[in-house]
């Protein structure tokens, strides 16, 4: 048995009295534990009232896409009679469903999804802390996400902005009624900015401040090493964004020209501004995806992961190049110096992210892996990631690009990396994380017919978007020319089985929640130190501070806590002579 | 164009547009017809991005896939130990990936630079794009006249030579477009504070290409469409020459019509008495109406009002139609109202029945004019 696993099992006290019990158990009547849940200020609580409210929000993005895949089942065409067929909704509403599905997605799913949701619950465990460094401010955080997402749904809804998720001006700011909703939309996303950056601050002191006694740099879960970088680039980029927001606001208010040419402004300045934010931004979406994977990987194939620095190291590299690349989605609208430069600058992302895969692979060396729906997804993560990462290639290079930019290839290459990278990851750490989190097990076959039907459902999606696209579809087209057809219609019934996926895995967590088998403390046998806690976890975490004695992956030398020594044999120890280090 | 159904109807009706057949069957899967030289070197680069993306794709899965399969755990078994830490590995994958990069940049680079500046004999074309049309003006005066019908706008068809440079010197009337030639490869951003230039060869007379907008522009950005159709250089130059139009030479209510459709009115404005475009209000018995206001109030379609709304299309906004419009001062000329007001006038039944048999006497009537003039000259 591990040294850390010296705390006593089961919800007993400490001998002061005070009786330990599960941060899920209600407070007293509902409203009690309304407002307690309300007021909380455990990382915990407030990690799953995130992941509750990003799940709605995933919902509601995904019934936007479901509209917009159904509307390009058939182009629009005019019959013989002369009647209008094959149009489900108007442009206009066709337009306003894609700028929904857009910006739910981006800024109230996929960029609060991991960091917030994840983050929070497991980053004070993984580091055998008590809470973060700044409980109050994680609350605050909480509401300003709520608000910010509140005048985000309000601008969205009420007038109904059509402009895409980047806002480009001139567009985005001719005087009609419609676009003046967009400045409501731009101030949500300022709000939402601010609650990225208090998360963000919060993780970075928590990283450096709140470690258990004895963990190094190098002993942390490589799930934390990413959420690190994450914040950081949450602290460093978001304030452009507010930025860019305020120099609107200026530019209506006081008419300075700044992005409108018909004051003098540049609307490619406004393409810089908002891609300095928002390419960091896709960083933000898929580091913490590769976090999780790193988790999946090692512990499912119970195996110390390959190059642990590289892993470690390579998350801070993907950090710092993620700010000087933006300029690649503007490659039709730049200079052609600024274009070599930035082209340039993009290849350099590649590496980290090559390396990552590269060390994945090797980690499954003499694994000994199971096939359990979180592998499945980190397993399925290695497929769609790769595809979506050399398919990169192809925008980073300026001559293919210039083809490329604004059509169906990049709508492929982006969903691949954000849905079959951060997202696939996100569906696999949740399976993975949900016994700890509710101390109840789901039901694996469920799970896997699950994953299944999204997995097959994903890339019948989005593959075929490659052929079309690197073939002219350009995207945010309510219509198309009739040639495109038949791709389009693999395209939506794809939509259709990724819709049955995620319904199935919706039902089986209501089901595991209502009637699930109470989950063991360490389902699957890792080593990090959340499983070395309760499933739930106690309101303060830890019954007493753990002290680190082993890494995060040491799998060949320790069993892991609450395990059976019979389940997880260890190997032979190697011979004194076949030591290299 | 079309890998999977070869056969499908494609929207140009009078010629197909231009067909990918002759590439290989990776090529077809992935890319539209090749009909320039970039378009050539630019397929090039794009394949070998291609292959490199398959074999690495192949490096990745091949052990990935084999290390699945053999190392599943088995309960009771120990796993084995193996290193968890290679240096030369880690640099190896490292540098090899960043070397190859290296040449794909330079690759793509090279490409791109070679298709930036036109050559020198290049011929002008001034394009001005704006919500939601495109209109070409050749160097002679020549404005295009043909015109293929699409959901519920008119696609202009505008000619290029082949085996001859064209550079497009472009500029967006309102906010960011982007012209894009899938065939040519080719795409720019089209901003209303600059010009933006292309230049592009067509290869092969007597085929069609898409022109699309790539840049979103509102309610009509999907039908922002155009057709390119190479000519012989011969018959291009015939082109431009029939092509020249004086719209004071032409019947009125057909000068309408004329500009009707090379200033873009039809992107919005529906003149099919069966259809109703959803974007304005559409023409078809227009004059004469009377319109519901936005904001209370009506209005009856007349001259001042058609000039109103032509010039400051905000100032009276008939209801049910946002007003999306931009101002066409110093597009269309006090003689292009006119004109305008004289093709809605023909836009009923009663206007229809009466066209021919006015436009007769008008032509009778110019005949005799020039008769007489002829006669006092000579």
């Amino acid at each position: 048995m591990s040294t850390t696993n010296a705390t006593s099992t089961g919800n007993d006290s400490h001998g002061d009295g005070h009786h330990d019990v599960s941060y899920l158990h209600p407070k007293g009547p509902l409203w009690v534990t309304l407002w307690d849940w309300a007021t909380t200020i455990d990382h915990k609580k407030i990690g799953v009232m995130y992941m509750f409210a990003t799940t709605f929000m995933f919902f509601l993005g995904g019934v936007f896409a479901l509209a917009v895949r159904a509307e390009l089942f058939m182009p629009t065409q005019v019959n013989e009679a002369g009647e209008i067929v094959g149009q489900l909704f108007a442009n206009n509403i066709y337009n306003r469903m894609f700028t929904l599905h857009g910006v739910v997605m981006v800024f109230l799913f996929i960029i609060p999804a991991i960091p917030a949701a994840f983050g929070n619950f497991l980053l004070p465990l993984m580091l055998g802390a008590k809470d973060v460094a700044f409980p109050r401010l994680n609350l605050l955080s909480w509401y300003v996400y709520l608000l910010g997402a509140g005048v985000a749904i309000i601008a969205l809804l009420g007038g109904g902005i059509d402009t895409g998720w980047t806002f480009y001006t001139p567009y985005s700011i001719t005087g009609t009624e419609m676009h003046r909703q967009v400045f409501l939309m731009t101030m949500g996303a300022f709000i939402l900015g601010f609650s990225s950056i208090f998360t963000g601050l919060n993780f970075v002191v928590t990283v450096h401040k709140l470690r258990a006694p004895g963990m190094g740099w190098f002993d942390m879960p490589l799930f934390v090493w990413a959420i690190y970088a994450t914040s950081l680039i949450q602290v460093l980029a978001t304030p452009v964004l507010g930025i860019t927001v305020l120099l609107l606001a200026i530019e209506q208010a006081f008419h300075v020209g700044i992005f409108d040419p018909a004051l003098g402004g540049d609307p490619v300045l406004f393409m810089h501004f908002f891609w300095f934010y928002s390419h960091p931004a896709v960083y933000i979406m898929i580091l913490p995806g590769m976090g999780i994977m790193s988790e999946l990987i090692a512990v499912h194939a119970r195996k110390r992961i390959f190059g642990y620095k590289a892993i470690a190291f390579s998350s801070l590299g993907i950090a710092a190049v993620s700010f000087i690349v933006w300029g690649h989605h503007l490659f039709t609208a730049q200079t052609a110096m600024a274009n070599a430069i930035f082209s340039a600058l993009t290849f350099f992302v590649a590496i980290p992210s090559a390396i990552k895969v590269f060390n994945w692979v090797a980690t499954l060396y003499k694994s000994g892996i199971v096939f359990n729906t979180p592998m499945l997804y980190a397993l399925g993560f290695m497929f769609t990631f790769t595809i979506g990462g050399v398919t990169g290639l192809f925008l980073a290079t300026i001559a293919t690009d210039i083809n490329l930019h604004d059509t169906y290839f990049v709508v492929a290459h982006f969903h691949y990396v954000m849905m079959g990278g951060a997202g696939i990851a996100l569906f696999g750490g949740m399976h993975h994380w949900w016994p700890k989190m509710f101390g109840k097990m789901y039901n694996e076959k469920a799970g896997i017919a699950g994953f299944i039907f999204v997995f097959i459902g994903f890339n019948t999606t989005f593959f075929i978007q490659f052929l079309m696209g690197s073939q002219g579809m350009p995207r945010r087209y309510a219509t198309y020319v009739p040639e495109f057809t038949i791709y389009h219609q693999i395209s939506t019934v794809g939509s259709w089985l990724l819709l049955i996926g995620f319904l199935i895995h919706l039902f089986n967590f209501i089901a595991s929640l209502r009637n699930g088998k109470p989950a063991p403390r360490n389902p699957w046998g890792g080593l990090t130190l959340e499983w070395t806690t309760d499933a739930p976890p106690i309101e303060h975490n830890f019954h007493h501070e753990p002290v680190i004695h082993h890494g995060p992956y040491d799998f060949e030398d320790v069993v892991p806590p609450f395990c059976d020594e019979k389940d997880y044999p260890l190997p032979a120890p190697l011979k004194p002579s076949d030591k290299k280090h | 164009m079309n890998f999977l159904n070869p056969i499908m109807s494609s929207l140009a009706t009078t010629a197909p547009i231009a067909s990918n057949a002759d590439l290989n069957f990776l090529e077809r899967m992935f890319l539209s017809a090749q009909s320039s030289e970039y378009a050539g070197s630019h397929d090039f680069v794009f394949m070998v991005i291609m292959w490199l993306s398959i074999v690495f794709f192949l490096l990745v899965m091949g052990p990935f896939t084999y290390f699945v399969i053999k190392y599943r755990r088995k309960p009771g078994v120990a796993i084995q130990r193996s290193v968890s830490h290679n240096t030369p590995l880690e640099l190896a994958w490292s540098i090899i990936p960043l070397l190859l990069l290296c040449v794909l940049f330079f690759m793509g680079f090279e490409v791109f630079i070679s298709g930036q500046i036109a050559p020198a004999n290049a011929e002008t074309i001034n394009v001005r794009a704006k919500k939601w049309n495109w209109n070409f003006a050749y160097d002679n005066g020549a404005l295009t006249d043909e015109y293929t019908e699409y959901v519920a706008t008119d696609v202009p068809v505008f000619a290029i030579p082949a085996g001859k440079p064209i550079r497009l010197v472009m500029d967006s009337e309102d906010v960011i477009h982007s012209l894009y030639v899938p065939d040519f490869r080719k795409k720019i951003d089209i901003f209303p504070n600059r010009y933006s230039t292309m230049w592009f060869e067509a290869s092969h007379a007597g085929e069609r290409h898409y022109v699309f907008c790539a840049e979103y522009c509102g309610d009509q950005h999907s039908q922002m469409m155009a057709i390119l159709d190479v000519l012989s250089p011969e018959a291009y130059d015939q082109w431009k020459l029939d092509n020249v139009v004086s719209i004071g030479d032409m019947y009125p209510p057909d000068a309408g019509e004329f500009l009707f459709r090379s200033q873009g009115c039809n992107a919005c404005h529906s003149i099919d008495p069966a259809k109703s475009a959803s974007t304005g209000p559409p023409w078809w018995g227009i004059w004469g109406r009377t319109e519901a206001l936005e904001g209370g109030g009506q209005v009856t379609v007349d001259e001042n009002y058609v000039r109103e709304s032509i010039y400051t299309p905000a100032a009276q906004v008939v209801l049910g139609y946002p007003n999306q419009m931009n101002s066409y001062q110093g597009l269309i000329d006090p003689d292009g109202i006119n004109a305008i007001i004289a093709f809605m006038k023909t836009l009923s039944d009663e206007g229809q029945a009466n066209y021919e048999a006015e436009k007769a006497a008008w032509q009778a009537a110019k005949d005799a004019a020039e008769a007489e003039e002829q006669a006092t000259e000579q």
